[in-house]
């Protein structure tokens, strides 16, 4: 009995109370931002925000409590489950409609988001269960390619080319951080730029379109030009400190379109400046910081991958959404992690951000 | 120990690898950074010039809603223009200067500026608030003279709902007010249109989809000063699709007159003697506060308000319902604007409840205007004929009660035809046991009693035709003879709408052919279900009906159609409320009129005509009126004369 209490406070204590707090922090934001965004209403958007925002806090402090030995044993049979919803959903969606969503109750929910997080544990666990003198050959890396093509095809069967890319990028991180040797790297940057002209062949119709319009916004200026051209208005217009909360006319005039999801960043700045955006780009650095330096403490090699396999997700929810916004990427939908409304990529980032306390709370230091 | 090296190495690995890669996270977001830099530093001024000539507004364009006319093109619900004044802050400058500028120019009241200000300076001042709707035309003119001297003050065209005809046809028509946010939920594309108006109760609500039309979608170009320069339409809205209804107006209106009246004349309101009666009775002056100009003088001299029931009429041979009136009535028009809560209470507190469309959702026991039911269940399944004579002595023991018959005397010996003319409640009683209630359910069912007949009025009651089952699942027990004595003369559980009695009538009249109300206008002749009712016995129902009416003893012989619009056939009802009690036994009151209000007996009358080639089907319900015959028998007459009438004409 008295040992369990002890554990249960050396659990508390071990928890990264840091990167909740950051976390936390962003969810305010976020709640403020929709609250400018529905013109200063707690609904529809910022108040459920803030409930999901507390819900996924506490969703990842259960999984503190989580032994991350039992998570290394139940990792391939989680991404084995998440590849089947996968297919499941595919199968669903065939007949010419996208199924991307699963809705359960009134939670509506996209199942290639988590899939990322199951995507990185299995690829640690791989790694964390090679002999160590095989990490220069080949041979060791072709399993995981494979466990991050059969998702990313599923994804990209969808399709969802946006989110397959960015499973791909992050998963390919582990296997970089892994050891994989720098010949490999070099062959492969070179293979992909040559097929770089067929997969664009491949390419959905409205896919190609985005990527061209990306190229030369003005050419469609209320077409869809128009998301990327009103978004560097709104931007640009809100200067260095901004318009002021409540007060951005592009957003507020509803200029902006999807200003509560893939937009949220634009009506920060627009209402807060060059300085706001700023200070969201530190918070999530402070966060990504915090997890990768976790990476450098854990003991264990599968505990190292997954911290850095969720950090690399994390990044580049926030590159994309960025780049997108300020106009240096096509639109693809991604939203802002835990600022913009929607639940599911709340729910990927809490989960990602659980995974780690649990890698951090029981940890075995390293054994010499 | 090879081992323990190796771990270090890969570990020194990963962690430079870690190392490498946060680096180039770190470039990424400088390189963001250095983006935003350039969007809102360095180009500041270009964004910022672009964002003030933002000039396009986009705007979502309302749909102009379908119209009701009647079934001569009259119009019943319509749009009339209506003029919007709005304020902008951020081009007005000084608004509480403005609005003093406004109110010495058109009808503003201090509650109306204050909330203005309010406004103004709590939300963004770009946003434009509304100071008035419905501008009338010499505001509109002022306004427009000296619009140079009102920067940021606009005003915009939009429709409005209004009901021409007013109470009159309020319970048909329904309104339509302000979208609720729970319809916003229900439909998030609504949330677009903040303007819009949806149907809340009545056709406006049945027929919502058909009437409601199409968004469009404009852009407004404005000027630096919030001006409209110019509008570019991107898709024009599709109206909504008008609507025929097959109500005739003239009819309408008469039918409400002879309804409201009863047996008695209006009073000159002015009279002293009227005010006195009015001043010292409460609920007079309610009536009077919700809209009512209209008081009668009863046969005992007593000061009443006008009386309250429902009349349906339905043309046999298509279904069309002419006539639909329930009374107390209210004026939907209150309803398109904001409602006033002064408004709202007065309907709400009305002692009659004028919210309560009576033809659809009034329910009352259709006391002897069902035994057409019970004759017809009886001679179909051969437990009658015409010739089976009961001998009524005024009462029928069944175990230790006693049934009796309205005539305290009895009516001797009657058959089916005699006791439907004479309303004879033993002859019921008898042939209803040897009948048994379940064949007298099927019956009932058949002629379209206690089911919803799904014309297009929301809040349709189902009714009640009861049986063992029903019995039985919702009180627990089981069905007693006594019962099905009781329902034979459409008392005890049954309940029906004033519309299913029209519908019943109808069918009856029809004799082949299960006729279905239509509230819209239809063309041609529509397809019936047939009614598969033995024609033997139709005939001989229909005769008790005929007898009813030109009988030497029918009981409502004194209120037959004059001859020429060749006569009528119909029932009396009269339906108990509430017993008589030995007070009121011993205090000498047996007279309904003597009786208060709210505990006389309801008065029903079914009928059709002309008797050769029935066309009109029609059903009377005077609450607490008094007797079928005296009552509700003369309005039921005036209204088939009336459309008789009518026919020829036209």
């Amino acid at each position: 009995m008295a040992t369990e209490t002890v554990s249960i406070l050396k659990t508390i204590l071990r928890i990264p109370w840091h990167v909740l707090f950051v976390a936390g922090v962003l969810v305010i934001v976020g709640s403020l931002a929709l609250y400018s965004a529905s013109e200063g209403s707690w609904t529809p958007w910022a108040g459920r925000h803030a409930v999901r925002g507390g819900v996924g806090a506490a969703m990842m402090l259960v999984l503190a409590f989580i032994d991350f030995r039992i998570m290394r044993i139940w990792a391939y049979p989680v991404y084995l489950m998440s590849v089947v919803v996968l297919i499941v959903l595919l199968g669903i969606g065939s007949g010419g409609s996208v199924a991307r969503w699963i809705t359960i109750g009134s939670f509506t929910f996209q199942p290639s988001e988590p899939t990322k997080i199951a995507v990185v544990l299995a690829l640690a666990r791989y790694f964390d269960s090679q002999p160590l003198e095989k990490m220069r050959s080949i041979l060791t890396y072709l399993p995981p390619l494979v466990i991050i093509a059969v998702p990313f095809i599923l994804i990209v069967e969808q399709p969802d080319l946006g989110t397959a890319l960015a499973l791909a990028l992050g998963s390919l991180t582990v296997l970089f951080v892994a050891g994989l040797p720098w010949r490999y790297i070099l062959v492969s940057i070179i293979g992909l730029a040559a097929a770089a002209p067929v997969m664009w062949s491949q390419l959905y119709p409205y896919q190609k379109a985005r990527v061209m319009t990306f190229l030369n916004p003005e050419s469609d200026k209320l077409g869809a030009g128009y998301q990327i051209t009103q978004s560097k208005i709104a931007l640009g217009s809100g200067g260095l400190f901004g318009k002021g909360f409540l007060m951005g006319s592009q957003s507020q005039l509803n200029y902006l379109p999807e200003k509560q999801t893939d937009f949220v960043f634009t009506m920060i700045g627009e209402e807060f400046g060059l300085v706001g955006n700023m200070f969201i780009l530190g918070l999530y650095l402070l966060l990504i910081g915090g997890v990768l330096a976790i990476s450098f403490r854990v003991g264990s090699r599968f505990a190292q991958l997954t911290c850095v396999g969720v950090a690399m997700m994390l990044f580049l929810y926030v590159f994309v959404n960025v780049a997108m916004v300020t106009g240096l990427l096509p639109v693809v939908g991604a939203p802002l992690p835990l600022i913009s409304y929607g639940g599911t990529a709340m729910l990927t980032v809490f989960l990602g951000l659980g995974v780690v306390t649990s890698a951090v709370v029981h940890d075995r230091p390293e054994q010499d | 120990m090879s081992k323990k090296v190796k771990q270090k190495e890969t570990r020194r690995v990963t962690g430079r690898r870690t190392f490498l890669l946060g680096s180039g996270m770190l470039l990424v977001t400088s390189f963001l950074s250095g983006r935003l830099y350039q969007l809102q530093v360095a180009q500041n001024n270009r964004y910022k010039r672009l964002s003030d000539r933002n000039q396009f507004d986009h705007r979502v364009v309302p749909p102009r809603r379908g119209r009701l006319v009647d079934r001569e093109m009259r119009l019943l619900a319509g749009n009339a223009e209506s003029y919007l004044l709005h304020i902008t802050p951020l081009y007005a400058g000084d608004v509480d200067k403005a609005l003093a500028q406004l109110a010495s120019l058109i009808d503003l009241n201090e509650d109306v500026i204050a909330q203005v200000l309010e406004k103004a300076r709590k939300g963004p001042s770009f946003r434009p608030i509304l100071i008035r709707e419905s501008l009338t035309q010499r505001e509109l003119s002022r306004l427009a003279i000296r619009s140079a001297y009102l920067p940021g003050v606009t005003f915009e065209k939009s429709l409005r709902r209004i009901y021409p005809q007013g109470a009159l046809t309020g319970h048909v028509t329904g309104y339509v007010s302000p979208l609720t946010s729970r319809e916003i939920e229900q439909d998030r594309s609504l949330g677009e249109l903040p303007d819009l108006a949806t149907g809340k109760i009545g056709v406006e609500y049945a027929l919502e989809p058909e009437l409601r039309g199409l968004p469009g979608a404009e852009r407004v170009e404005v000027n630096a000063r919030g001006r409209p320069i110019r509008v570019f339409r991107d898709f024009e809205p599709e109206s909504g699709g008008d609507v025929r209804l097959a109500l005739d107006i003239g009819l309408q209106q008469h039918v409400t007159e002879i309804l409201r009246r009863g047996k008695s004349d209006p009073v000159d309101m002015s009279a002293p003697e009227v005010q006195r009666a009015i001043a010292g009775n409460r609920e007079l002056k309610q009536h009077l506060a919700s809209g009512e100009n209209m008081l009668l003088r009863d046969e005992i001299g007593k000061i009443t308000p006008p009386e309250s029931g429902a009349v349906v009429v339905i043309d046999i041979t298509n279904g069309e319902i002419l006539s639909m009136v329930s009374s107390p009535t209210y004026d939907p028009n209150i309803f398109t604007d904001r409602l006033l809560t002064r408004d709202w209470r007065r309907l709400n507190e009305h002692p009659r409840n004028p919210l309560l469309n009576r033809v659809t959702a009034g329910l009352y026991a259709p006391g002897s205007t069902f035994k057409m039911v019970v004759a017809l269940a009886a001679l179909e399944a051969g437990i009658i004929t015409e010739g089976t004579r009961h001998f009524c002595n005024g009462s029928m023991e069944l175990g230790n009660a006693t049934f009796h018959c309205w005539l305290e005397d009895g009516h001797g010996t009657v058959n089916v035809v005699s006791a439907l003319e004479r309303s004879c409640d033993v002859y019921f009683y008898e042939v209803a046991l040897k009948t048994g209630i379940q064949r007298i359910k099927d019956m009932a069912n058949r002629l379209g009693l206690g089911d919803v007949t799904g014309i297009d009025i929301p809040g349709e009651k189902q009714g009640i035709i009861p049986n063992h089952e029903w019995k039985l699942a919702t009180h627990g027990v089981v069905w007693t003879p006594g019962e099905t004595v009781v329902a034979s003369i459409g008392q005890g559980y049954v309940l029906t709408t004033p519309l299913q009695l029209a519908v019943m009538t109808a069918r009856l009249a029809s004799g082949t052919k299960a006729v279905t109300p239509s509230l819209r206008a239809v063309a041609g002749e529509p397809e019936f279900a047939p009614l598969n009712i033995s024609p033997v016995a139709l005939r001989i129902v229909r005769k008790g009906m005929f007898k009813v009416m030109h009988g030497s003893l029918g009981t409502a012989r004194a209120h037959n159609l004059p001859t020429g619009l060749g006569g009528m056939a119909g029932k009396t009802g009269t339906v108990q409320v509430k017993r008589i009690t030995k007070e009121q036994r011993e205090a000498g009151i047996t007279k309904n009129i003597e009786r208060p209000w709210k505990e006389r007996d309801h008065a029903l009358f079914v009928g059709y005509a002309p008797v050769q080639n029935p066309r009109y089907a029609v059903a009377v319900v005077v609450e607490h009126g008094g007797s079928g015959s005296s009552m509700a028998a003369p309005i039921a007459k005036a209204t088939l004369q009336r459309v008789l009438e009518i026919r020829d004409r036209a």
